[in-house]
């Protein structure tokens, strides 16, 4: 089945969107719930400087590790790939005499295809084996063991399934009828079904968590207790890890012991964490001793330990958060969101150790929200990586012709700005007068049809601005204007209604003619080197000493700060310091309150922006201004995606529209006339979207809630106001 | 200081569905497990009993050195778990048992140590919390000296 035709599938799947759905909320307000009695982003630094530091000592952390775990009597293997793994562990298996194997869950073990191997191994009878039998003994493992699945999420491996699905297996497996409503007798069976196999088994194999060098002891994690009868009751115990699970010292291990279980499942640690240095007694061992084997695997990670922006992978703990917070996750799920691995992560690893092909088509999949870097235990930043690799993949096919014209095109900014004209008068014949396109022929736009699209204004603000610029006496600020495309050329009204507020408060805006696109598309589409040079563009058209660089677009805003700073160091240090998004500067600079305003009647719910609330940090700033000059109703999950991700959603319309449809849902649940948010991605994306659906909702710039409510009486939308 | 930890464990291990005992003495924890073998026998449970070398109050977590297998199995085969803990050994958080870990770990032999919060536990199948999956179904905690 295609990747679209999957997804297609995912989106129709009524229990996994329930169940998806219902996990998302629970998830946050648990994780909530456990991190407020910690200092999350403190323990958060301390995961990253760790592991950081244990990557580039990575060989030196191996090394010292195997010499402390052989001293205690284990056996420490090293393997390059999944091959080798396989191997080393069958021929243990081999050396043993084992013919029965319990596992508890392992990522690792899911990487090298093992049970697979280990299970055909045996049925060939090659090398005078007579057949391994290997089963899961984690309860959601052994579920999808049963159904010959992968695991859907790193954590829950079987969240995809309904218990009736469960109780099916079960009876299958057993031969018995199962309950198909009592999750609890469910989970009996597998206690009962599986208690005789931890007797009998000859091997256990587990994961690890962590690979303590200092003392050369592994940590497992678990919940189920299974973990712990692999581990305990078969005479030969195998624990397959990453080379990335070494850390230097204990300390370490209970840093991230901290974050871990509270980022995973929301609890604060979970009931089980075994700490095993060397080989116990072991009564059915013929030594008398616990015959103990650790495999580390390579499998590429040595190489990317060296990579400067790869390295930071490291970092992750496996605790599938970046799943959980993940909205196209939440709408798709695990199978369609990774590979091996699950989420944002999973995306990442799959193109670093698995499979280049699959990894081409899931990571265009991520659309850009940042949630993951948000929540992650070692704050890797996912999107970035995910984002690098399009770039690559971009490189290797050579250019895109939409590429080579967003090269050609945005290179000359006067050029741009003639193409942005002309495309006013293309649209003509499927353009309303309200200023949305509804009846572009269908075959041209596919599945885009389930919003209606933004027209290019009549005169660009560019060309308003002589009109609008007026001098302002004793200014309070001088600042500059920096309108982004969008705004500029298709949103005028919102930078119309923002010159309102600065006049009134005694801002004095310049608007420097020369500035143009921030740059953010290109690096979407992997064209580096021009970004570069309409970033150096905006740079010298704003070198007039402003007290701030204001922007009423949060991905310009982030783009501006963060983008330009880190690319460009000290050349963009000044412009970047001044950019300002446009909340704050009302909130934070001119002080804006209540007192400034006639309070409107709107209702108004609020839409959290990516770019705003975790690119720039912005949170209180937008929620105190609406609050002043209207009424500010809270409504659940503002801080989601809207689902616009720029051209993502041109690749994945039908998870666009569903982001988009339930972003509104939740909007319009309390009544609000008016929602505001400070983005013209999103507005083009929920205007759109609440126009299509013929939703009574407003879709308004905080900077018009703002304007209106400087306006007598304020009842009245301000005429630009659709 | 010392009546505000112990407090926090015994919450905390509550929150993790652990069953708390506080006694004064050994003499009464004697009793007291006693009590819990005869009830929970008269079920037809099995019951097993260790000793706790620490207690971390944060995560209301009971540190079990089990190096040896038989008591080690102790705490995972009988569906009903019974761990006697000092309330004079709780400690506070994670990072406090660093030490006390690296001591066991450095004794020149192997060492098997389990961080036990409540009792087993699954929430696999459609998310739903199930206690007792593979080992105990309940978790006793008979705390010595935790009430005078």
């Amino acid at each position: 089945m295609s990747y679209a035709r999957e997804i297609e599938a995912a989106l129709e799947d009524g229990f996994l969107r329930r169940a998806l759905d219902k996990f998302a909320v629970e998830y946050r307000a648990g994780r909530d719930r456990v991190f407020a009695e910690v200092d999350e982003r403190g323990l958060i630094r301390r995961i990253a400087d760790v592991k950081d530091d244990a990557a580039r000592r990575m060989e030196e952390l191996y090394e010292k590790f195997r010499a402390e775990a052989e001293k205690r009597g284990a056996v420490v293997h090293r393997a390059k790939d999944a091959a080798e793994a396989r191997e080393i562990i069958a021929q243990i298996a081999r050396e043993n005499d084992v013919h029965k194997i319990v596992k508890s869950k392992s990522m690792t073990a899911e990487e090298i295809g093992l049970n697979a191997y280990l299970e055909s191994f045996g049925k060939s009878g090659e090398s005078g084996m007579s057949g391994i039998e290997v089963d899961e003994t984690d309860l959601g493992e052994w579920i999808v063991q049963l159904r010959h699945e992968r695991p859907s999420h790193m954590v829950m491996p079987a969240i995809h399934l309904s218990r009736a699905q469960v109780a099916d297996e079960f009876e299958r497996a057993t031969g018995r009828a199962q309950d198909r409503e009592d999750v609890q007798k469910l989970v009996k069976t597998a206690r009962t079904e599986l208690r005789p196999r931890f007797h009998a088994a000859d091997m256990g194999i587990s994961g690890a968590n962590f690979l303590i060098a200092e003392t050369g002891a592994f940590a497992i994690v678990t919940n189920e207790g299974n973990g712990r009868l692999v581990n305990t009751l078969p005479r030969v115990h195998v624990a397959l890890a990453g080379l990335d699970k070494l850390v230097p010292t204990l300390d370490d291990a209970l840093t991230a012991l901290q974050v871990l279980p509270r980022n995973a499942t929301g609890q604060r640690i979970t009931s089980y964490v075994t700490f095993i240095d060397g080989a116990t007694a072991c009564a059915k061992s013929p030594t008398g001793r616990k015959i103990l084997h650790i495999v580390l695997l390579d499998n590429g990670r040595a190489a990317f330990a060296r990579d400067p922006l790869f390295s930071q992978i490291y970092r992750c703990v496996r605790c599938g958060a970046c799943a959980n917070v993940c909205p196209v996750f939440r709408l798709v799920g695990g199978h369609r969101m990774g590979h091996v691995y699950v989420g944002a992560i999973g995306l990442v690893l799959t193109y670093l150790y698995h499979d280049r092909a699959a990894a081409k088509e899931l990571c265009q999949n991520c659309v850009g929200c940042g949630a993951c870097k948000d929540v992650c235990s070692g704050g890797i930043d996912l999107p970035r990586l995910i984002q690098e690799i399009r770039a690559r993949f971009a490189k290797e096919d050579g250019e895109p012709v939409v590429s080579r014209l967003a090269r050609y095109a945005m290179r000359k900014r006067a050029t741009f700005h003639r193409l942005l004209k002309f495309m006013r008068f293309a649209q003509k014949p499927f353009a309303g007068k309200d200023g949305f396109v509804r009846h572009l022929p269908m075959a041209l736009f596919g599945k885009q049809g389930f919003k209606s699209l933004p027209t290019l204004a009549k005169k660009p603000f560019r060309e308003l601005w002589p009109s609008l610029c007026r001098p302002v006496e004793k200014p309070r600020f001088r600042i500059a204007l920096f309108a982004g495309c969008a705004l500029d050329f298709c949103l005028p009204h919102q930078l119309e209604a923002a010159m309102k507020v600065f006049e009134h408060f005694g801002v004095e805006v310049a608007f420097p003619m020369e500035q143009t696109c921030c740059g953010l598309p290109l690096v979407a589409l992997g064209e580096k080197e021009t970004a570069l040079d309409v970033a150096r563009q905006n740079i010298a058209a704003f070198a007039g000493g402003y007290d701030a660089i204001v922007t009423l677009c949060a991905s310009c805003a982030s783009h501006l700060k963060h983008w330009y700073a880190a690319t460009l160091g000290a050349e963009a240090g000044a412009f970047s310091a001044k950019v300002t998004d446009f909340s704050s500067f009302a909130h934070d600079v001119l002080g804006l309150t209540e007192r400034d305003f006639t309070r409107l009647d709107w209702k108004v719910a609020y839409h959290a922006s990516c770019h705003l609330c975790r690119g720039l940090g912005v949170k209180e700033a937008p929620r105190a201004l609406i609050s002043a000059a209207a009424h500010y109703t809270p409504t659940p999950e503002e801080e989601s995606c809207c689902g616009f991700g720029g051209s993502w959603s041109t690749k994945f319309p039908a998870i666009s529209r569903e982001l988009m449809h339930k972003k509104l849902d939740n909007a319009c649940s309390d009544g609000a006339t008016h929602l505001a948010l400070d983005c013209p991605g999103c507005t083009i994306q929920l205007r759109g979207g609440a126009d299509r659906e013929k939703r009574a909702i407003q879709v308004v710039h905080v900077a018009e809630v703002l304007a209106a409510g400087l306006e007598a009486g304020g009842a009245t939308p301000p005429a630009t106001c659709r | 200081m010392q009546e505000t930890t112990t407090d926090l464990f015994i919450a905390r291990a509550k929150a993790a569905a652990a069953q708390t005992h506080a006694v004064s003495d050994e003499e009464e924890a004697a009793r007291e497990v006693d009590a819990i073998r005869a009830e929970k026998g008269a079920k037809g449970l099995a019951v097993g009993v260790v000793r706790a070398a620490k207690g971390i109050a944060q995560t209301g977590t009971c540190v079990v050195v089990a190096d040896d297998e038989a008591q080690r199995l102790d705490t995972m085969l009988p569906e009903v778990s019974v761990i006697l803990l000092d309330s004079s050994d709780i400690l506070p958080d994670l990072p406090s048992a660093a030490p006390f870990l690296r001591e066991q770990q450095t004794r020149g032999r192997a060492s098997y140590v389990s961080f036990i919060t409540g009792p087993s536990r699954t929430a696999d199948i459609e998310r739903v919390s199930a206690i007792g999956v593979h080992g105990p179904l309940e978790l006793h905690i008979v705390l010595v000296g935790g009430r005078p």
